[in-house]
Formats: structure tokens, C-alpha cells, sequence
């Protein structure tokens, strides 16, 4: 392979030449109650060029025949050629990598039989329709997959990689008098089959807190003091930071870079922000990012005041910053774009019940179904919640849907526990039609002074 | 790819069935109104489905300098885990012409996607706001083959053409999108219409005005009208049907809605990239009424969901298929309210009048998160225009709207006259009564 691709790179006539290759042995079983849906084994080989030339374009071609690699050369060329440019794009400078970067599979999926895949995720749907009558129907799904990875580029780097996933997720739908409430399970690891034989708790804890949603109130809809999980608190630093900190959000906008302007104070002394895509073994862990840049520790908040952003070398140069390591692409179907790694809020002080001592009626948030922002508007749903009263948790309450300002709610992040964890579950981002793809967020208990929390909304 | 893929099915399986899809996608993207990429996606791969000893296994790739009997053995290995189905193959290779190609997609130069995103760049363009255009034309050939004697193969070209606009002062952001699709190129009338949609409102959005609150009549846009359908497209697919899940399930025939309620599905319609002679299990596309003047009269099934109803019905033609995984039920061209024809831009299509106080809803946050098949929907705007004295005043933010589609279609306010394509779907605005807001 390696011949191939410097043969490739050799043939180029661009400035800047990069090709990547990627070739992914794929599992994925899934049950629907009692019936499995599919068992199937797929591999998905292909590859994409990226070329620049002075005064012009970006030109990819992706592809995958990878018979087609030089033919793909010239095709990225003609593409790059066809635009032109007034002002250059230019990459900030990093220095060549070499590197055989063989993560360790910890039990190599792919010597693994379909049928003894099938028998683990069977065995955990059962600890769901196990739980009780009430559970009329459970979606579980496993999904494994392998790929080797090179990277090569005209500046001289040149990367090999072997990279294990596993994911394992359950939907336990509980049904009653036509009431219906579903509730989630979902792991995600950067690791292989060593490490999924001990999730058969939480699948059964899914199936239970169905069938107790059924028998929940709506929580009712107002302003409380908000009490977020980890899983909460990492999906929204994820969704309604996160991506502002992307600097394609803001490097040719000089609105946006106005208000996302280095120094400028978005939350309390307590907040402090970061995304850190070499932290060991999380599923937006990688070495080296799809630009073949080492990823890092990157602080987006430092005690309240915004200190940093994630970038792809061509933002980074354009606005003067240093590179991230953050130009991810989801496959060689696509080029690299900034994306976040491992998005975390640091760890703050105390436990859990210190946070909620001195709330006399709260909401505690916790699990997200999902999130969505419009930049600075953001609604998340909560998988479920409970109700705080005189500073203790009171009963399980469903529908718990934040919404509000980003703004607003990030300077109302009062206090952090020292209870931090990564989630790692499955799942994933998209963005610029590239989803989904692996990520992971981390957080402690966060709690905000103040926020809408809508169940009834009328 | 398919014979011999037909072949080594013979050989190792009972029956079973194939599709091989190839595509070149092209993109040019302006980014802050530059055009700094284009990139070209080709594509191939193989699908395979099994059936031996009565169930039924999958395989996919896209390696396919491998023989086609890999695939097979993966999809047997598969099959061997799988639960029996009676899965009975199309044999159909006659189909009746549909119209899914356009030379002016095949044949347009990278020059001339760029030149119509260099155009609406221009025309969008303003010094408060940044413009993003991405053009894109696909070029596809689809190829089915299967061991019932069933085969077809027929081309497709896509053209779309998004263009989004971004206003960002102080701490409001204001993004506002629109996109037209199409078998081929735009037609000038056609970009017209993007930059009337975009520029309108955009306009009207610029002043904000305090939210509305109380149960009030709310016009749901083409693009707002999401939330309202996605409930009923869950309803009216037979897996939901086969999960038992269907709120709909048994009512067929009865008046569940209001009168003015129709929604056909129909991928025979000349010129829409989601149309197709046959979908991509073989089985010849038809057009499917679903809901007619408030009553439920069908719904679509693909190869499995029909089998899995056992033999009581037959798929309506509407499985789709990549290239990892199994097919799996979806529609092709939604059609809601009115019949497709030329669109003609006018925001609120003429709804507005008599309402004195209401909300119009373009975009809303989190469509199709929580429990949509219930009917229930809670979700907070992401684009909406206050309505007062029949006239829109401004954009509304911090405003959720709530309610239960199956009560707000009992009873419909009225459709508008501005049908449009909103990708796969056809419909005008919508007025329902009596939807409730929350200002905060």
C-alpha cells in the first residue's frame, strides 16, 4: 500500500498533495423484541485525494477502486484547477509525522464468529424483556468494526494505523394503557471483544426505569434549578459550545469571530471547558487527526473566560492560531473538517449531594434521547429525571426537555461537582453532512442556577 | 457484477436477490460566498440478500475487486442466524418507464454548477450576513437482479442547490436555508424562487418582536410542517404496522381526519430525484394513495414487512436499499394537501388574512426526538414570524409550540397556495386552529 500511495503522491503536480485510505471490516447485529433483524458482515474499502495549488482550490476525489488512485490525482487536480482564487488558502506548518500507529485491538473482533456476537446481544435484550410484562418491545444492536488507515502527504508525513470500535446500545419500550415510554442503554468503546462482557446491569436497569416511566409524571413545565448528569452535562457543552468552538464557525465570519472573541467571559469562575482527543482510549481518541496533526489537549474556558478554539491547519493559519488537531473526517468519503474529539467541563469540587443540599425544588436531569442547538438556541431531551425537593431527590418525572439560550445558561452554571466521568456511550455528531461520527464528552454534576425545563409547555 | 453475483447465488442459496449501485457525486461549495473546494464521490457497491433454508441473511461491500461468491458466503453466514421468512422475490423485468434522468445534470461542466452558485452568491449577498451555496449533481445507475427471473437497471441524475445565510449581531444568530432539488439544473425560475424564499425571510425576521401565548391558530410553513407529518409517516409504515405500534393500525376506511386531510405517496412522478420504475427490491413503483379527503387507505410495505404480515398484503413497492446492511421501508415522493405543479413563492400562501393573532412556523428545534409516534409534539421554534391583523410583524424567539397531531388534524384551518418541494416532499403552508404557544 505504502508504494502505491507514495508512487501516487509522487505523480502529483499540486503544491499540496494528501491521500488517505481506509479499509473497514464492519459487524452489526440487531434484535427487535425477541427477533433478530439482522446479523451481517460488510467491508468498506475505499480512499480520497486532497490536492492545493497557489491560487487555487481545494480539488478531492474520493473513490472506491483503489485501482483508481492515480487517475484520482489527476481528477482532484482538474478540480482544484477549475477554481481560483484572489486570496490563497494557506495551511499552518507542522511538522511531518511518521508513525505505525497499531492501536491495541484487545481481542480482535474479526476472529470472532457472527454467532457468538449474536448470543451477547441476545443475551442483553433479554435482561430487558426480562424485566417485566410491561416491556412490549426492545431494540438492541451491537456493531463492531476494524479499520487500517494510512495517511500520506506531500510534506513528508506518513501514517499506518489499525483502529478497533465497539458498540452496544437497547431501547426498552414499556407499554400501558396506551402510554407508551422508552428508555436507553448505549456503550461506546475504542476497544474490542475483551471488554463487552460486563453491560448486562445496565441493559436490565434500562428495562426497569421504562416500565417505572410509565407509572412517572409529567414534569411540569417552569424555570427550576437544574441538576444535570454527566451524560446531560457532556451532551450539552457538546452541542451548545462545542460547535461554536469550531473555528469553520467563525474564521470567515467576522460576526461570529466577534462573538466568540478570545478573552471574552461566558460562565462563572467554576466553568472551565476543553476537548482533548488524546485522551487514552475514548472513542474520539486518535493519534494523529485526518490532516496527520497530533491531537491535544485543547482549553476552550479557563475559569469562565474563553481561551481557545479547535481547528484543521487551514483555520488555524488563516487565523493565526495553532493547529489542533482537530480536521476529522467521518470516512474517505469525505474531506477533513474541524470537529470535536473528546469534549469535556472539568472536574469542580464536592459530591453530588452537596449540589443539591440547599435546592428546595429542582430538577435532576439526567441521560440525554438527544439535543439539538440552532447556534444559540438549544432544546435537549432528557431520558428521564427526577424532581428535587428541600434538597434531596424526589420521584422519577418524565418529558424533562431543556431549552434555552446558550449564553444565558452557561453563565448560569453555578456549581461543578468533583465527580467527573467520560460517558462513553455510542452514538455520535454530525455536522456538514457527516454524521455520525465517534466522540465522546465528559463531565461532572453541573448545576444551573436557573433554567426552562418544559413538560407541559401550554 | 449482477450475473455473476446471480450465479453464485444459484449455486449456494435457495434464492435471493442483488443490487449493485454505482454514483459520482459532484459538490462545489462556497464557503462565506467563496468557492474554495470541489470535490468529486465515486462510488460502487454491491448488496446481497440470501435465502436459505427458509431465512434470510445480508452482505454488503464496497471491495469489490473481491468475487461476488465472498459477499454470498458473508450473506449465508448470516442467513444461518437469521429467523425464517417467507420472502418471496418480484419476477418482474418489465416496468413501466419512469423519467429519472436529465441531460442538463449529466452533461453540466464543474463550470456550470459553480456559475449558478457564483450567481445566487451575488444575488444573496449583504454586508450584515455570510453566504454559504453548495451545488451538487449526482449521476447514479442502480442494477437489480434476482433468482425469481426479476431484473431491471435504470439511471438517475440529482441536481441540489442549498444556499443558507447566516446574520450573527450581538447574541442572535439568524440562519435561514432553503434548497431545491431536482432530476436536472435549476431553471432560472427555479433560482428565482430560492432567492425570493431566502430573501423574504430573512427580511421579515430581521425585527423581533415578543412571542404570542395561548392556544392560537399557528401556520405551519412547507419546510415547519415536519412536526406535524412525521407522526403520520411512522403511522402509515407497515413496520410500524408489524411492531404493532400503529396508531393508525385497523382504522383504514374510517374518517380519522379532517376532510381536507390527503397524502399519497408516488414515485412514478416524472422528474424527482426520489422517483423510480421499481424500487430497490424489484418490485414495480406505483402510485399509493395513503390518506384520502381524512381517511386512511393504505400503507407502504416493503419485501419483509409484507412477509412478515403473512401474505395478507404485498409490498407496495417502496424498499429502499444501500449498500451495507438489509432494505429497509421508506417512501419516495410524499404528497401532502394539494398536486404537485410549478411553485410560486408567496410566504404564509395567502393564510395570513383573518388572523389576528398567531405564529408562523418555519423551523423548529428537535423534530423527531421523544415520542413521535404517539402524536404528541412539544418543541421550542427555531424560525418563526409572529402573524398580527393578517400581517406578519416579526420574528419570534424563546416560543415553543405543543400539541397532539392527531387532535389539530381532525379539524383543518386551510391549505395555502404555495406548494413546493421540500426535497422528497410536496405541500403548501398549513393554518391549524387552536395550537398552543408558550412565550417564556
Amino acid at each position: 500500500m505504502r508504494d502505491l500511495l507514495d508512487g501516487a503522491l509522487r505523480a502529483s503536480r499540486a503544491d499540496y498533495t494528501e491521500i488517505r485510505v481506509e479499509r473497514t471490516w464492519a459487524t452489526g447485529v440487531s434484535f427487535r423484541g425477541r427477533r433478530l433483524e439482522t446479523a451481517s458482515a460488510s467491508e468498506d474499502v475505499g480512499g480520497c485525494v486532497r490536492v492545493l495549488s497557489k491560487g487555487h482550490g481545494w480539488g478531492v476525489a474520493a473513490f472506491t477502486s483503489l485501482r483508481q488512485v492515480p487517475a484520482m490525482i489527476e481528477r482532484a487536480q482538474e478540480l482544484s484547477r477549475a477554481i481560483v482564487l484572489d486570496e490563497p488558502i494557506r495551511l499552518a506548518d507542522v511538522t511531518p509525522q511518521t508513525a505505525e500507529a497499531l492501536l491495541d485491538l484487545d481481542g480482535d473482533v474479526r476472529g470472532i464468529s457472527l454467532a457468538e456476537k449474536t448470543r451477547l446481544i441476545e443475551a442483553y435484550n433479554g435482561e430487558m424483556l426480562a424485566v417485566s410484562g410491561d416491556i412490549t418491545d426492545t431494540i438492541a444492536n451491537y456493531h463492531d468494526e476494524v479499520t487500517e488507515y494510512w495517511f500520506v502527504n506531500s510534506e513528508g508525513t506518513s501514517l499506518h494505523e489499525l483502529r478497533p470500535e465497539v458498540t452496544l446500545s437497547g431501547t426498552a419500550i414499556a407499554r400501558k394503557n396506551g402510554t407508551i415510554e422508552k428508555s436507553l442503554e448505549s456503550i461506546g468503546l475504542r476497544k474490542g471483544w475483551n471488554s463487552v462482557h460486563m453491560y448486562a446491569d445496565g441493559f436490565k436497569k434500562a428495562g426497569e426505569r421504562a416500565s417505572q416511566l410509565l407509572r412517572a409524571p409529567t414534569v411540569r413545565g417552569g424555570n427550576y434549578p437544574v441538576i444535570l448528569d454527566p451524560e446531560m452535562a457532556g451532551v450539552f457543552i457538546h452541542e451548545a459550545f462545542g460547535h461554536l468552538s469550531e473555528a469553520d464557525f467563525v474564521y470567515e465570519n467576522p460576526q461570529a469571530r466577534e462573538m466568540m472573541t478570545l478573552g471574552r467571559r461566558f460562565g462563572r469562575k467554576v466553568l472551565n471547558v476543553g476537548d482533548n482527543g488524546a485522551a487514552p482510549g475514548l472513542r474520539g481518541t486518535m493519534p494523529f487527526d485526518d490532516e496527520g496533526v497530533p491531537t491535544q489537549d485543547s482549553v476552550l474556558i479557563r475559569e469562565g473566560v474563553l481561551v481557545g478554539r479547535l481547528h484543521s491547519r487551514e483555520t488555524a493559519a488563516r487565523m493565526g492560531e495553532r493547529p489542533t488537531g482537530n480536521a476529522r473526517a467521518l470516512s474517505f468519503r469525505h474531506p477533513p473538517i474541524v470537529r470535536m474529539t473528546n469534549t469535556y467541563i472539568g472536574n469542580g469540587e464536592g459530591t453530588f449531594e452537596d449540589l443539591i443540599k440547599d435546592v428546595k425544588l429542582g430538577v435532576y436531569a439526567c441521560s440525554a434521547f438527544g439535543g439539538q442547538t440552532m447556534l444559540e438556541s438549544f432544546s435537549f431531551t432528557a431520558a428521564y429525571g427526577y424532581m428535587i425537593r428541600d434538597g434531596h431527590v424526589a420521584e422519577l418525572v418524565k418529558d424533562v426537555v431543556l431549552a434555552g439560550n446558550l449564553f444565558q445558561t452557561l453563565d448560569r452554571i453555578e456549581r461543578i461537582a468533583g465527580d467527573f466521568q467520560w460517558n462513553q456511550i455510542g452514538g455520535g455528531c454530525g455536522k456538514a453532512g457527516q454524521a455520525y461520527l465517534a466522540v465522546t464528552e465528559g463531565a461532572p454534576h453541573v448545576r444551573i442556577e436557573d433554567a426552562l425545563v418544559g413538560g407541559d409547555v401550554a | 457484477m449482477i450475473p455473476a453475483a446471480l450465479e453464485a447465488l444459484k449455486k449456494a442459496a435457495d434464492a435471493g436477490d442483488a443490487c449493485w449501485r454505482r454514483s459520482e457525486r459532484t459538490t462545489i461549495a462556497f464557503e462565506s460566498g467563496r468557492l474554495k473546494s470541489a470535490g468529486v464521490v465515486e462510488e460502487s457497491g454491491l448488496n446481497i440478500r440470501v435465502l436459505k433454508d427458509g431465512k434470510v441473511g445480508v452482505a454488503g461491500t464496497t471491495a469489490t475487486d473481491a468475487p461476488p461468491s465472498d459477499v454470498v458466503a458473508r450473506a449465508l453466514a448470516s442467513a444461518a442466524l437469521g429467523e425464517p421468512l417467507a420472502i418471496e422475490f418480484p419476477s418482474s423485468s418489465k416496468f413501466s418507464a419512469v423519467s429519472t434522468e436529465s441531460k442538463s445534470a449529466t452533461s453540466a461542466s464543474v463550470g456550470t454548477l459553480a456559475d449558478i452558485g457564483r450567481g445566487l452568491v451575488e444575488r444573496l449577498s449583504r454586508p450584515d450576513a455570510q453566504i454559504n451555496v453548495v451545488v451538487e449533481r449526482e449521476v447514479a445507475e442502480l442494477t437489480i437482479g434476482n433468482t425469481a427471473g426479476g431484473q431491471g437497471t435504470y439511471r438517475a441524475t440529482g441536481v441540489s442547490v442549498g444556499a443558507d445565510i447566516a446574520r450573527v449581531s450581538e447574541n442572535d444568530v439568524l440562519m435561514i436555508y432553503d434548497e431545491l432539488t431536482g432530476v436536472g439544473l435549476p431553471t432560472s425560475e427555479d433560482l428565482d424562487f430560492l432567492v425570493d424564499s431566502i430573501k423574504t425571510r430573512l427580511e421579515l425576521a430581521l425585527k423581533i418582536v415578543d412571542p404570542p401565548s395561548g392556544s392560537l391558530p399557528v401556520v405551519f410553513s412547507p419546510m415547519g410542517l415536519q412536526a406535524i407529518l412525521l407522526p403520520l409517516k411512522e403511522a402509515l409504515s407497515g413496520k410500524t404496522l408489524v411492531q404493532g405500534i400503529s396508531p393508525l393500525q385497523g382504522k383504514t376506511g374510517e374518517p380519522v381526519f379532517a376532510e381536507g386531510l390527503s397524502i399519497t405517496d408516488d414515485p412514478t412522478l416524472a422528474d424527482r430525484p426520489a422517483s423510480y420504475p421499481f424500487d430497490d427490491e424489484g418490485v414495480p413503483a406505483r402510485r399509493l394513495p395513503l390518506i384520502d379527503c381524512g381517511t386512511p387507505r393504505g400503507f407502504v410495505y416493503d419485501l419483509e414487512t409484507a412477509a412478515r404480515l403473512g401474505g395478507s398484503q404485498r409490498s407496495t413497492g417502496h424498499g429502499h436499499r444501500g449498500v451495507f446492511g438489509k432494505p429497509h421501508l421508506g417512501y419516495s415522493n410524499l404528497i401532502v394537501g394539494t398536486t404537485p405543479g410549478p411553485s410560486r413563492w408567496s410566504f404564509g400562501g395567502g393564510l395570513l388574512d383573518g388572523i389576528r393573532d398567531g405564529l408562523l412556523v418555519d423551523d423548529l428545534i428537535g423534530v423527531g426526538q421523544g415520542n413521535v409516534i404517539g402524536g404528541a409534539f412539544s418543541h421550542p421554534v427555531a424560525l418563526a414570524y409572529r402573524i398580527q391583523n393578517g400581517k406578519i410583524t416579526g420574528r419570534v424567539k424563546d416560543a415553543a409550540v405543543a400539541g397532539n397531531v392527531y387532535d389539530l388534524l381532525k379539524k383543518l384551518g386551510a391549505w395555502g397556495n404555495d406548494g413546493r418541494w421540500v426535497r422528497t416532499r410536496w405541500s403548501p403552508s398549513l393554518l391549524l386552529e387552536g395550537v398552543s404557544v408558550a412565550g417564556r
